[in-house]
């Protein structure tokens, strides 16, 4: 025994090849192809395993390979082997499999030619002390042997691994057996009880799965197998007819096979489905006996030899090589590999790629040709390494679909419906990773179809339809997506009973439940806890699927969409964005940067130049179209959507416009640059990149590079292109970035409308009781710390008239807003909440002072006030900007001469950009956008500083304000233009580091009447100076 | 769950990896540091969130370079040099713009301690707790939580 742990594995290794071998001759030997050739595979395997054994002083495995080999030899020279020996030597090799386990076997060498001789005292073979390796596995256990020099401890993880390699074979047998039982039930009222091909499939599978099970120990797979492998014995043989019974038996039995397989896989044994095992196999064998024999009338071979002549004859000719099934079944072609091992296969071939890049990049100045050579091949053998490796991770969708045969099949047995289910586009391929996640939301889809789709039989004949029900799960690529339709043909959804749900529920109300439009109700199934079933069955009705499963597809990026047609089905189609998949892809360059646009989305491209007199982009209430063969597609510029660059867009001698397909329409996207077409490798991007609704991933260019592919659908969403005039609605989905979020303060006012205060400008929140008021004059004033806090009450500044409610209650509710230096406490009737939403603030309506706008939430309308107008109502003084003097409100300002001005707007929130520009919008000027200082630099240098203003923010990432101000000042072209700062942070020091930086004015954020009328006072100071 | 950490680390030292953000001195526990590189090549992104630099291709991977500086509201200053610190967080790649790269020191958990009140709300919600190191505190920070900001919750 000097053998050493790594040998033993070797010796493991190699002898379970071997067996694989010996095992797929046998099964040839069984199919009656190349007798020859599998039976001298079979004597070589077993030869070299006897050999190897002895070698290995495996004793005790080398007699039993011995003797196998001995009975094996009798066949030299024969044309056939007798089916129920090919039985009795697989059984052996299952032997070889427990004695290389480690475990203990006892075989009966009588080959079943002798059966009736009765069998001869078994003979026990020891286990090979070697070999021993405790697992979790319930295997007759094995007293180890005080000589075993195996380490114990490192041996076991080999088990481990082992075990779960068997249970993923073993999930494969089960999902093929499952398979192959549907089709034979299918067949069984047609043909005679299934194809003998499937049948055999069916065979060879249990068998196997008896096998291993038996061979990791665990006794009750084995059993239910044995069993199941008994009764299909009269099936096969082609002497029974499938019965009804039986096949349930089957499925049922398959059932608890695979749980017993979760259980092992989660190791949570199911005591209840262990206790069902006997029962199952006592009625798997009455079923079996109960079965009704074929009457082939002339074939009476069949009842007096039964198992030998007819299946070694009647089997299949020789099979040719593309032969699917026989594909499929080739395991020794295919190897299981760790998807990780796959992942990092793919970043190294990424690295690869780069490198080979750069090679051929510094081939280009060479002269040596042997170098070139040999970097044109490096190229080559790359490119084809890079496209196979992509082909790995790919896989047939059918591997789980194939599944839902069986679900669908217990469903309609428990439901007592009739329902065929059809699968298409089995073949289209998926990345694996994005089947598994798709597994569970479809087998929620489909078990609603089941549940609440199908109707009864009864139903159906009474509705006049055809008492069996259809359920179809198609496959297929569209749009660059892959989409997977499940369709039913059952009662469809009720508009009314879904809203009468819901407005029991309260997810809407009467009001909005009548405007609802189809495709809407339709999506409140995905509510969360929405269930329309009468009943809540064990199937579905709980109201958690569907929500979940809408969850899970977006997770991976895709979208569920719901049609139906009350009495004639529903339809879930589910898609399911490519990631990771390789897309061809156009290249184009805006705004300095390199973007990819999806081929599937391309239509064509145009190239325009202005100076044409005709097929020229023309302007249609300022916004850009173009004639493309008499229709009138509708312009998006790239940039402006991006925000890399704007002002420039009419100055421009030529476009070049790629025309794109969106969901309902086409449009033309204006890019800078058309670069080139390439096949891309599709990287998902994270949740928060996803949300900016205009990317759809991300790659990496042949040169390294990074390119942003452009989601076309969210670009033409955000862009307006082709949505309906609901533009509040549109608007609110393209703010959705998270710096849009933008926290308020609700307070309660004397109005039934609530109203909110920017929070960042809320200094404290106070309770004063109401004693503590004292009066200076008439106002009202509380003594706070060592100031004294001004108290205004915002219900009557506003107009709303002073509460009832609220002046007899002993203490009053106070904001306290610091306003240049000074403290002021407005009153409130109730502090409510805080509030974080997206939001836009319309401040299209709002005229009056002290209202910033109106907030369009999810809870309903409400306005915002803006606490610096409200002091300024109370105390016009107080109004006064740093520099002092200028007292503005909107009406002041409206009865100035206005004149449009071009204004830059250099702001970082989204938020403050959005009100900024709104406010000098109404006003009637341009207003161009910067994100930060580098960009507004940049903007200025591209169009010549060709600006009347420029509003600046403070703090701001890359350049901040004040840098951004002496970087303009320093620049001869642009010097001249005012320069104004807008800052949440208006005291005194920053005001003058700003005048020092180059600023003109600088004033406090949020206040669009001093704002205005700050802006008007620069521009008349500018005239003047002209 | 800052109590239990506390009382784990009492007695463990830990390894982090530090650097400078601004006049400030942070670090992550050494584990979760993928690689350190100088001056990365970065692609940004419009219309992101400004502390989203943009995407870095580190060896064929997707990288999202996040600005400590603009997270937390560090404002603007003198940057030279800039390194990147990788860190894989749930598979996907961060790399964190740091303004310079320290050692890799070894703390113990007795010179821990929670973060102060005090601490400006906008960095507050990013640092785990403090090192009280010799002539200088050293900011823990909670990699959960930045790598948040990348899965903001929109429901």
């Amino acid at each position: 025994m000097s053998f050493s742990k790594e040998d033993l594995e070797e010796f493991k290794i190699e002898a379970n090849e071997i067996l694989e071998i010996a095992e797929k001759s046998l099964f040839k030997i069984e199919s009656g192809v190349d007798f020859k050739g599998a039976f001298d595979s079979v004597f070589r395997a077993l030869h070299n395993l006897k050999g190897a054994a002895g070698m290995m002083e495996l004793t005790a495995l080398q007699h039993h390979v011995h003797e196998i080999e001995t009975l094996f030899m009798r066949f030299k020279g024969a044309t056939a082997i007798p089916k129920s020996h090919v039985d009795f030597f697989l059984k052996g090799i299952d032997g070889v499999r427990i004695l290389l386990g480690g475990g203990e076997i006892s075989f009966d060498y009588t080959p079943p030619g002798s059966e009736h001789e009765a069998m001869v005292e078994p003979a026990v073979i020891a286990t090979e002390p070697q070999l021993l390796a405790p697992g979790p596995i319930t295997a007759p256990a094995p007293i180890p042997a005080p000589e075993s020099n195996v380490n114990v401890a490192t041996a076991a993880p080999v088990v481990d691994s082992a075990l779960d390699e068997f249970v993923a074979e073993g999930m494969e047998m089960i999902e093929r057996i499952s398979k192959a039982l549907g089709a034979i039930e299918k067949d069984a009222s047609s043909k005679e009880g299934g194809s003998k091909e499937t049948l055999n499939d069916l065979y060879r599978d249990v068998h196997s799965l008896k096998g291993a099970s038996y061979l990791f120990g665990f006794v009750s797979i084995g059993d239910i197998s044995h069993a199941m492998e008994s009764s299909l014995e009269p099936l096969r043989e082609g002497t029974h007819l499938p019965s009804v019974e039986l096949m349930n038996l089957l499925f049922k039995s398959i059932r608890f096979v695979e749980v017993e397989m979760d259980g092992i896989k989660t190791g949570r044994v199911s005591e209840e489905n262990r206790a069902s095992a006997p029962a199952l196999i006592r009625d798997l064998s009455i079923a079996c006996k109960n079965l009704k024999p074929i009457n082939h009338g002339v074939d009476v071979k069949v009842n007096s030899k039964p198992s030998e002549k007819q299946n070694v004859i009647s089997m299949v000719p020789a099979q040719n090589a593309n032969d699917p099934s026989e594909k499929e079944r080739d395991s020794a072609s295919s190897i299981r590999v760790p998807v990780a091992l796959l992942d990092n296969l793919m970043t190294l071939m990424g690295e690869m790629v780069l490198v080979r890049n750069q090679v051929l990049q510094f081939s280009n100045h060479s002269e040596d040709l042997d170098f070139l050579n040999l970097s044109k091949r490096l190229n080559v053998v790359t490119s084809e390494i890079q496209g196979e490796m992509m082909k790995t991770r790919m896989q047939p969708i059918g591997n789980i679909l194939n599944k839902y045969n069986r679900v669908v099949r217990d469903l309609s047995q428990e439901l007592k419906k009739n329902i065929t289910l059809t699968l298409n586009g089995s073949e289209t391929e998926l990345d694996k990773s994005l089947l598994e996640s798709i597994k569970d939301p479809l087998t929620h889809i489909v078990r609603n179809s089941c549940d609440h789709g199908i109707e009864t039989p009864e139903i159906r004949a009474a509705a006049g339809k055809a008492e069996n029900g259809n359920i179809s799960i198609r496959a297929f690529h569209e749009g660059g997506q892959v989409v997977i339709e499940v369709s039913d043909d059952g009662k469809g959804l009720n508009r009314e009973a879904l809203l009468a749900k819901a407005i029991e529920k309260g997810l809407v109300n009467q009001a909005q439940a009548s405007a609802m439009s189809e495709k809407e109700v339709f999506n409140l199934i995905f509510a969360p806890g929405f269930s329309t079933a009468a009943v809540v069955t064990n199937v579905s009705g709980r109201g958690v699927g569907m929500d979940v499963v809408r969850t899970n597809i977006e997770k991976i990026g895709g979208t569920v969409e719901l049609s139906s047609v009350t009495g004639r089905g529903t339809t879930t189609k589910i898609k399911i964005p490519l990631t990771l998949a390789i897309i061809p892809a156009l290249i184009v360059r805006s705004g300095g940067e390199t973007f990819a646009i999806p081929q599937v989305k391309l239509e064509e491209l145009v190239r325009v130049e202005q100076s044409a007199s005709e097929n020229r982009i023309e302007y249609l209430h300022g916004a850009p179209v173009f004639r493309l063969r008499g229709n009138i597609l509708p312009l998006v510029d790239l940039n402006k959507i991006l925000g890399v660059s704007k002002g420039e867009f009419k100055n421009r001698e030529s476009f070049n416009i790629a025309v794109l397909s969106a969901d309902q329409c086409s449009f033309g996207l204006i890019v800078d640059e058309i670069q080139d077409t390439g096949d891309i490798v599709v990287k998902p991007l994270n949740r928060l990149l996803r949300s900016l609704q205009v990317y759809s991933g991300a790659t990496i260019l042949g040169d390294g590079s990074i390119a942003l592919i452009l989601d076309i659908q969210g670009i033409s969403k955000v862009a307006h292109v082709g949505t309906s005039k609901n533009t509040g609605k549109t608007q609110r989905v393209d703010q959705k970035s998270t710096s849009d979020f933008q926290e308020y303060l609700l307070v309660g006012l004397n109005s039934p409308t609530k109203h909110a205060l920017v929070l960042g400008y809320v200094n404290r929140l106070e309770e004063f009781k109401r004693t503590a008021i004292e009066l200076s004059g008439k106002m009202r004033m509380i003594r706070y710390g060592k100031s004294i806090l001004p108290i205004l009450n915002v219900s009557e500044l506003l107009g709303y008239g002073s509460s009832q409610a609220a002046s007899t209650k002993e203490t009053l509710s106070v904001v306290v807003i610091q306003k240049g230096g000074v403290f002021y406490g407005l009153e409130v009737d109730e502090i409510i909440d805080t509030l974080s939403t997206d939001a836009d603030v319309d401040s299209e309506l709002t005229r009056q002072s002290g209202f910033f706008g109106n907030l369009n939430t999810k809870d309903g309308l409400i306005v915002a006030i803006d606490p610096f107008e409200i002091i300024a109502l109370a105390y016009p003084d107080s109004a006064a900007t740093v520099k002092g003097g200028v007292v503005g409100s909107i009406q002041a300002v409206s009865k100035k001469v206005k004149r449009p001005l071009r204004i830059l707007l250099v702001e970082d929130t989204v938020f403050f950009r959005k009100a900024v520009t709104i406010i000098l919008q109404k006003e009637g000027h341009e207003v161009t956008i910067a994100v930060d200082g580098k960009e507004a630099v940049e903007i200025l240098n591209r169009t010549a500083g060709a600006f009347d203003l420029i509003i600046s923010d403070i703090e701001m990432p890359r350049m901040n304000g004040f840098e951004f101000a002496q970087a303009v000042r320093a620049n001869q072209s642009f010097s001249l233009i005012p320069l104004l700062a807008l800052s949440s942070r208006a005291d005194k020091k920053y005001a003058e580091q700003g005048m020092k930086a180059g600023f003109n004015r600088y004033l406090e954020k949020l206040k669009p009447g001093l704002l205005i009328e700050t802006i008007s006072d620069l521009m008349d100071e500018g005239r003047m100076a002209a | 769950m800052s109590e239990v950490s506390a009382k784990s680390q009492e007695s463990v030292s830990e390894l982090l990896t530090t650097f400078y953000v601004g006049n400030e001195y942070y670090g992550i526990e050494v584990m979760k540091v993928q690689e350190v590189t100088g001056t990365p090549v970065v692609v940004p992104v419009p219309l992101a969130p400004n502390f989203v630099r943009g995407l870095i291709n580190l060896r064929g991977q997707l990288a999202t370079a996040l600005g400590l500086r603009e997270l937390f509201g560090a404002g603007e200053g003198e940057v030279n040099q800039q390194m990147s610190v990788v860190c894989r967080m749930d598979g996907n790649l961060v790399s964190l713009i740091v303004d310079q790269i320290g050692d890799v020191v070894e703390v113990e958990g007795k010179i821990y301690e929670e973060s102060p009140e005090t601490l400006p709300p906008g960095i507050r919600k990013y640092v785990k707790g403090i090192y009280k190191m010799n002539g200088t505190l050293l900011s823990l920070l909670d990699m959960d939580k930045i790598t948040k900001e990348l899965a903001p919750n929109f429901e």
